[in-house]
């Protein structure tokens, strides 16, 4: 069969000196890649802000062009670039992926689309399966988040293909934080409205210049309140939302605004 | 205003006049500049893990800097009683003109522009023997001893203030603290501004205050109005005015670097009367440094963070250092050509921001700017920091000269000469700033 492929003698003219020089093409690229994915994390995080979510993005796609540099470089050391010969060698490989390494492949096809889509870049704040963290890499095959309780998460790409991923920031450092407060009915709604507008507006964390909005449910319990703003930094959302809370809860008991004291099924 | 219509006759005390906040740009800089500044603001922030600068200002270069006296007499503080004086002709230019014609004037300025301290003028008459106008004095509205006040009890406070004539607010953020209870004061006055119950007034904004409250009152559409931004001409202009004192001597700078000229200012085309041919010619031949302009971009138009690095610029020639200073002992009105040195820009180390956890380091810094200065406990309310934290934080930020103590108002504000550093720092970590 592999006769038939043409592969063997696509390697007829392999020498022990091609197999070094490739050897050593990927060895400095292994080690180009590994130092990006070392450094500029490091870096993004010095600089803050807008600055650090593009270097963080760019380091999956430098990885990407280290990639295909390598394999552009290494097929010609290796096997005479003939169209025969490339034929041979990607059906091969393709035949091979396609048996042994199925959702493999999967996943490396899903991480290449990802890095065209980008549903999700590193610094993303995701949410996939129930599953809710920081976007901290890439990978070839799967991305890494890690959990506000410091647990890193592995999602491997392919669940782009039929799981619903949700983006809280999409690339920027703009991440709407909610603050939910469930009141007893028989109070002034729109005087807790104003209240609760000036609890944001007076945080130090809340980006002023976004849109702070207080949305209220009639619930057959009483009413919920929804407090949404957004913090300067995504990574402080919940020590933003806690700050709101608890600021928000001391002014309404204050208030004399009482909390539901019953538990309740809240959808 | 003046900016559009009649550049020729620059007022020194205001160059550039009064114009729309909407209309404000920013001085103009190479890209050159630019570019260095934005990989000198970057390369900043990678080396705060490396190197921990306890030192903010250094001298770079081997010229001995200015005595205090000589520094008080080329580049004094300004006198805001001139200021004052040209915002309010300003004003009634504008009002002549039709193009200001409500009845509270929201005036809107970064801080250091000295508009507070012009605003705090407006108390007393002005008459000026250069001047036609005169103008009447304005009630100064100060604010009161507690800023906590809930809304029942800031209406009775603006009840008793006595809005039937003309008065000023020289500095809005004196009125409010960013904590719940802290914004009752400026709420009811917005609200009675809006109403067209607060009579004729000027209310005078740093613009970080500014920006809050542009945000936290929908749609108020206040049309605030602004110094222009001093570029390289105004600049050249508002500091020979103020080395020269009230008096005709002229300051001539030139650069340490290469000797071109930085002042004075290039002569217009026409020959001035009582000046020679001969002499005009000459000035139209010197060589000028960009130090202006590059000066200019860096204080973002601001004139008195571009003042406190002047002062910081000039040096004197050892030589010519004692006989600078018997000029001082002479009569300043005499008639004497001082001149002085000046560093470039880029062997002049601005403060640094020091490394520390950069929430804390922007709340204060933004607490500070919010409110024009804050004392302690109040800056302690307003970032939630706790206060042991906050005092290690201001002493950091004190070593770095980005914060200084004010002994007057007993309360904590941040530095002239550290404000580009706090602005372009408190911007990259995300916090809004403000528009200038």
């Amino acid at each position: 069969m592999i006769d038939d492929l043409g592969i063997k003698d696509a390697f007829a003219s392999i020498t022990g000196q091609a197999m070094l020089k490739a050897l050593l093409v990927i060895v400095i690229a292994s080690l180009v890649t590994v130092a990006i994915q070392k450094v500029l994390p490091r870096i993004a995080h010095k600089l803050g802000g807008r600055p650090r979510l593009y270097l963080l993005a760019s380091v999956p796609l430098l990885r990407l062009v280290i990639i295909l540099a390598t394999v552009m470089i290494v097929v010609p050391i290796l096997v005479e670039p003939s169209f025969q010969n490339m034929v041979a060698i990607f059906g091969a490989l393709a035949l091979a992926l396609g048996f042994a390494f199925k959702d493999y492949a999967n996943s490396l096809i899903a991480g290449i689309v990802t890095l065209y889509e980008m549903p999700y870049r590193p610094g993303d704040w995701i949410e996939v399966d129930g599953q809710y963290g920081e976007v901290r890499a890439i990978n070839t095959r799967a991305a890494e988040i890690v959990t506000p309780d410091d647990t890193v998460v592995i999602i491997p790409h392919n669940k782009l293909w039929n799981s619903l991923i949700a983006n809280g920031n999409d690339g920027t450092d703009n991440l709407m934080c909610v603050a939910d407060f469930h009141l007893e009915a028989n109070h002034d709604v729109g005087k807790v409205r104003d209240l609760l507008r000036d609890i944001a507006f007076t945080s130090p964390r809340t980006k002023t210049w976004h849109p702070v909005s207080v949305i209220v449910f009639n619930k057959p319990w009483g009413m919920h309140y929804r407090l949404k703003a957004y913090p300067f930094n995504p990574r402080e959302q919940f020590q933003f939302i806690s700050e709101l809370t608890a600021r928000g809860s001391a002014e309404l008991a204050r208030q004399g605004v009482k909390f539901v004291s019953v538990p309740v099924a809240v959808d | 205003m003046k900016d559009n219509a009649n550049e020729n006759t620059i007022d020194p005390c205001l160059p550039g006049g009064l114009m729309p906040a909407d209309q404000w740009t920013l001085p103009e800089t190479s890209v050159r500049r630019s570019l260095k500044d934005a990989i000198r603001h970057a390369l900043m922030q990678l080396q705060a893990g490396v190197s921990q600068a306890e030192e903010s200002f250094e001298n770079m270069d081997q010229l001995p800097e200015l005595s205090t006296a000589q520094q008080r007499r080329l580049a004094p503080e300004p006198d805001y009683s001139h200021q004052a004086l040209a915002i309010a002709c300003a004003l009634e230019c504008a009002r002549s003109e039709g193009s200001l014609s409500r009845e509270v004037i929201c005036l809107v300025a970064p801080p250091f522009s000295g508009l507070q301290q012009a605003l705090a003028h407006f108390s007393e008459p002005f008459r000026s023997d250069n001047r036609e106008n005169s103008v009447d004095a304005l009630r100064v509205i100060s604010p009161p001893d507690t800023l906590l006040l809930d809304d029942q009890a800031a209406r009775e406070w603006w009840d008793n203030q006595d809005l039937s004539r003309p008065w000023v607010i020289p500095e809005l953020a004196d009125f409010w603290l960013r904590c719940l209870s802290g914004l009752a004061l400026v709420k009811e006055l917005f609200r009675r501004i809006a109403n067209g119950d607060a009579g004729a007034g000027i209310v005078g904004s740093s613009s970080w205050c500014w920006q809050y409250w542009g945000h936290y009152i929908e749609n108020a559409h206040m049309s605030p109005w602004t110094t222009a931004p001093m570029n390289s001409e105004r600049l050249g202009v508002w500091f020979s005015h103020l080395a020269a004192g009230g008096s005709k001597s002229s300051i001539t700078a030139k650069m340490t670097d290469n000797g071109l000229y930085v002042l004075p200012l290039v002569e217009p085309e026409e020959v001035p009367s009582g000046k020679d041919s001969n002499e005009h010619k000459e000035s139209n031949k010197r060589k000028y440094s960009t130090f202006l302009r590059d000066l200019s971009a860096t204080s973002r138009g601001n004139p008195g963070v571009a003042l406190a690095i002047w002062q910081r610029s000039l040096r004197a020639r050892p030589d010519e250092d004692a006989r600078l200073d018997d000029a001082d002992q002479k009569s300043q009105a005499q008639n004497l050509n001082a001149d002085c040195w000046v560093v470039p820009l880029n062997r002049l180390s601005l403060p640094l921001m020091p490394q520390s956890k950069e929430s804390v380091t922007g709340f204060v810094l933004h607490g500070l700017l919010l409110h024009n200065g804050l004392d302690a406990p109040s800056l302690e309310s307003v970032t939630g920091v706790s206060a042991h934290e906050l005092s290690m934080v201001l002493s950091r930020l004190k070593r770095a000269e980005l914060v200084a103590f004010d002994q007057a108002c007993q309360c904590w504000r941040v530095t002239a000469i550290g404000y580009p550093t706090a602005r372009r720092h408190l911007q990259s970590w995300g916090f809004p700033v403000d528009q200038f």
